[in-house]
C-alpha cells in the first residue's frame, strides 16, 4: 500500500470518526435528557414493573430487555415496553387493568429467571427458607404424615413478600361505598384477562369472564383478592346515618398484584394500584 | 487490530501468477468458459439461511406455543435450560454493575451465560454469529440486492468508511452506558430488537430499523454491520482466537475477485486481488462473518471453510 493511500485512509477515518464520536454525543445527550425527564412519572399508576424489581434507576440501567420473564409467565401478565409506553423501551411492565398478576404460577419463577437480578430473588428465597423452618418446628414428628407440605408455607411467604405497589380505593365510584351490589360478569364481554379465584380449588388461572356474580354488596376485588385477608378486607363499619355497612379496605399486606384493579366491574377502576418507588 | 493474521498484509507481494497458471490454462479451456462454467448452487448459503431461520424460529414458535425450548431473546436467553447472554450486552450490564455497586447480585445464570456463549463463539468464529444467527443480516442480506442495483444503474454512488469506526463505537457505547448509568446501546441494538420484535411482536422501535435499511439502500451499503455494530465487533474480538475460518490458496484462484463483490466485509479478502497476495496460502480475519458466500461463489474453489490447525493435518 502506498504512503499516500495510507494518509488517505487516515485522514477519512478521522473525519469519520469525528462524526461518530458527535453521533455517540447526541445519543448520550439525547439518553441523558430523557432519563432526567422521565424520572418521576415511571412507574406509572396501574403499570407496575414484575415482582421483585429494584430500585427504578437501578433497574432500567441492568434490565438486558432479554424478555425471559414475559416468557415464563403463564398467564402472560408481563409485557415489553415500546416506545410509546413510556417506560423504557424493552423493560417489562404488568399492565394490571388488562393483566394482573395473579400468583397462580406459584413460584414467582419471572424473578427466579432474571439473569441480571434486577427482579431480586434472593429476598423471597430468604423469606421462603424462613418459612419453611417455622413450620417443620411446628409439624416436628408430623413431618411423615400426609399433611406435611413445606411448599405451600414457602410460596405464601414468598407471594406476601411481593411488593410492587398499594392497592388505593376511589370512594366515589365504588359501588360498595355506594351501599351497591353486582350482578353478572365484571368486565367487558370479550376482554381477554384470566385470573385464579382464591375460593375455588382450580389450580389454573380462568377467565375473568367465565366469573359470574350476584353480590348484595360489591365485594369482587376482596373475593379475587390472591393473597387474602391481610390484603384487602370487607370492613364493617357505620356510615353517616348511623348503619352498619360492608365497604372493602385495603391493609398493609397488600402485595400490588393488581388483580383487584382487573376484576372491579366500573367502567374506571374504583380501585389503582399505585407503585412502590423503591 | 485483534488479527493474528493482519501482519502477512505488510509482507511483500508475492509476483502475479503467469498466465499459465491460471487455472482455466491449466485445464485447457478459455478464462470465460472456467469462469461461467462454475455453477453456484448456494450450498452454504441455504445451509445458513436455514440455521439462522430454524434459531429465530425456535425463539419464535418457543413464545408463541409455551416451549421451553429456546427462550428469551438474542441480548439472552435459555437453551433448554441453560443460560446463553450477548457479549457486549453483558459488558455494559458489568460495567454499570460495578459502578452501582449491583455487581455481586449478577446471578450465576448470568455469568453461566456469557462464558458458555465466550466459549462456544471462540470455537466457531466469532462473528460467525452475524451471519448464521443473526436476524438482521438476513434482512440486510436481501436489501443490499437493491442497493447493488441502484449502483450499477448509477442512481446512487457508493460510500464505503473505515472499518475501524466499529471500535470507536464499540468504546463510545461502553462509555456512554457508563455515563447515562443506562444500557443506551441497547436502544438502538439491530440484533435486540429485530429478534425481539420477532418474538414479541413489532412495536414503533422498529421506525428506527427502517431508518437505517433507507440509509444502507440509498447510501451505504451494510452501513450498521459494517461500521458500527459494537455486537459484530464484540464477536470480532472474540473470534480472532477462533481456529474456524477461511482459507484462501492461491494456486487455485483465477483473479476474478467475483468473491469480493458477494463480501460483507472486502476488506477481509484482501489477497485476492491480482498481485496482493503475499503467501500462497492465506486466512480471512477476525472480521469475516464466515457466511460462506465466497465460497460458493469461487469457481477455482480456491476458497474453502477449514480449521486452522487441523487442515494440516489432513
Amino acid at each position: 500500500m502506498s504512503k499516500k493511500t495510507t494518509d488517505l485512509d487516515r485522514r477519512q477515518f478521522f473525519k469519520t470518526g469525528a462524526i461518530a464520536l458527535g453521533s455517540l454525543a447526541i445519543v448520550g445527550a439525547g439518553a441523558t435528557y430523557l432519563k432526567s425527564n422521565k424520572k418521576n412519572e415511571i412507574p406509572a399508576t396501574n403499570f407496575l414493573r414484575p415482582p421483585g424489581a429494584i430500585d427504578e434507576n437501578i433497574f432500567v440501567a441492568e434490565c438486558i430487555k432479554c424478555g425471559l420473564c414475559v416468557q415464563i409467565c403463564p398467564i402472560q401478565a408481563i409485557k415489553l415496553a415500546d416506545i410509546d409506553t413510556g417506560l423504557d423501551y424493552g423493560t417489562p411492565y404488568i399492565d394490571v387493568r388488562n393483566q394482573a398478576c395473579d400468583f397462580s404460577c406459584d413460584s414467582l419463577q419471572c424473578v427466579e429467571t432474571c439473569p441480571t437480578a434486577v427482579l431480586d430473588f434472593q429476598q423471597f428465597k430468604r423469606v421462603g427458607e424462613e418459612a419453611i423452618e417455622k413450620y417443620d418446628e411446628e409439624m416436628k414428628g408430623k413431618q411423615m404424615s400426609k399433611d406435611y407440605n413445606p411448599f405451600r408455607v414457602q410460596i405464601v411467604a414468598m407471594k406476601e413478600q411481593v411488593k410492587m405497589g398499594m392497592a388505593k380505593l376511589n370512594q366515589g365510584t365504588c359501588l360498595a361505598f355506594q351501599g351497591k351490589g353486582f350482578e353478572g360478569i365484571a368486565r367487558e364481554e370479550n376482554f381477554k384477562g384470566i385470573n385464579r379465584s382464591p375460593y375455588t380449588n382450580d389450580r389454573k388461572a380462568t377467565p375473568v369472564t367465565d366469573k359470574k356474580y350476584k353480590e348484595e354488596i360489591c365485594d369482587i376485588c376482596v373475593k379475587e383478592c390472591p393473597i387474602g385477608e391481610k390484603a384487602i378486607v370487607m370492613e364493617e363499619t357505620k356510615d353517616a346515618s348511623g348503619n352498619i355497612v360492608k365497604r372493602p379496605k385495603v391493609l398493609d399486606g397488600c402485595t400490588g398484584c393488581g388483580v383487584c384493579v382487573m376484576v372491579c366491574p366500573t367502567e374506571e377502576p374504583s380501585i389503582i394500584v399505585e407503585p412502590v418507588k423503591a | 487490530m485483534f488479527d493474528l493474521f493482519k501482519n502477512s498484509k505488510r509482507l511483500t507481494p508475492l509476483p502475479p501468477k503467469p498466465k499459465d497458471e491460471l487455472p482455466h490454462a491449466k485445464l485447457g479451456v478459455s478464462y470465460k468458459d472456467w469462469h461461467n462454467g462454475h455453477v453456484n448452487k448456494h450450498k452454504w448459503r441455504n445451509k445458513r439461511w436455514a440455521v439462522l431461520i430454524l434459531i429465530n424460529g425456535l425463539f419464535i414458535l418457543s413464545f408463541a406455543l409455551d416451549l421451553s425450548l429456546l427462550e428469551g431473546s438474542l441480548s439472552g436467553s435459555r437453551l433448554l435450560g441453560f443460560y446463553l447472554m450477548d457479549p457486549y450486552n453483558a459488558l455494559q450490564t458489568i460495567l454499570i454493575a460495578i459502578t452501582q455497586g449491583h455487581f455481586p447480585n449478577l446471578t450465576m445464570n448470568f455469568w453461566i451465560g456469557l462464558v458458555t456463549i465466550f466459549m462456544f463463539y471462540t470455537l466457531v468464529g466469532g462473528r460467525t454469529f452475524c451471519s448464521w444467527i443473526c436476524p438482521y443480516h438476513f434482512i440486510s442480506e436481501n436489501l443490499e440486492k437493491l442497493h447493488d442495483y441502484l449502483v450499477k444503474k448509477r442512481k446512487i454512488k457508493e460510500h464505503t468508511y473505515n472499518q475501524s469506526l466499529r471500535y470507536v463505537f464499540w468504546v463510545g457505547f461502553l462509555i456512554l452506558a457508563v455515563l447515562t448509568q443506562q444500557l443506551v446501546f441497547e436502544d438502538l441494538n439491530f440484533v435486540g430488537i429485530t429478534s425481539r420484535a420477532l418474538i414479541y411482536g413489532p412495536g414503533l422501535i422498529l421506525f428506527w430499523i427502517i431508518f437505517i435499511m433507507i440509509f444502507e439502500i440509498v447510501y451505504s451499503k451494510r452501513f450498521w454491520c459494517r461500521y458500527v455494530c459494537p455486537v459484530g465487533a464484540t464477536y470480532g474480538m472474540i473470534g480472532s482466537i477462533s481456529p474456524v475460518t477461511i482459507k484462501f490458496e492461491l494456486d487455485k484462484c483465477g483473479y476474478c475477485t467475483d468473491c469480493q463483490d458477494v463480501c460483507l466485509v472486502p476488506h477481509e479478502l484482501w489477497f485476492v486481488k491480482r498481485g496482493k497476495a503475499t503467501q500462497e496460502v492465506h486466512f480471512t480475519g477476525n472480521d469475516c462473518t464466515k457466511c460462506g458466500l465466497c465460497v460458493d461463489i469461487c469457481a477455482g474453489e480456491a476458497l474453502t471453510y477449514t480449521i486452522k490447525g487441523l487442515d494440516k493435518l489432513g
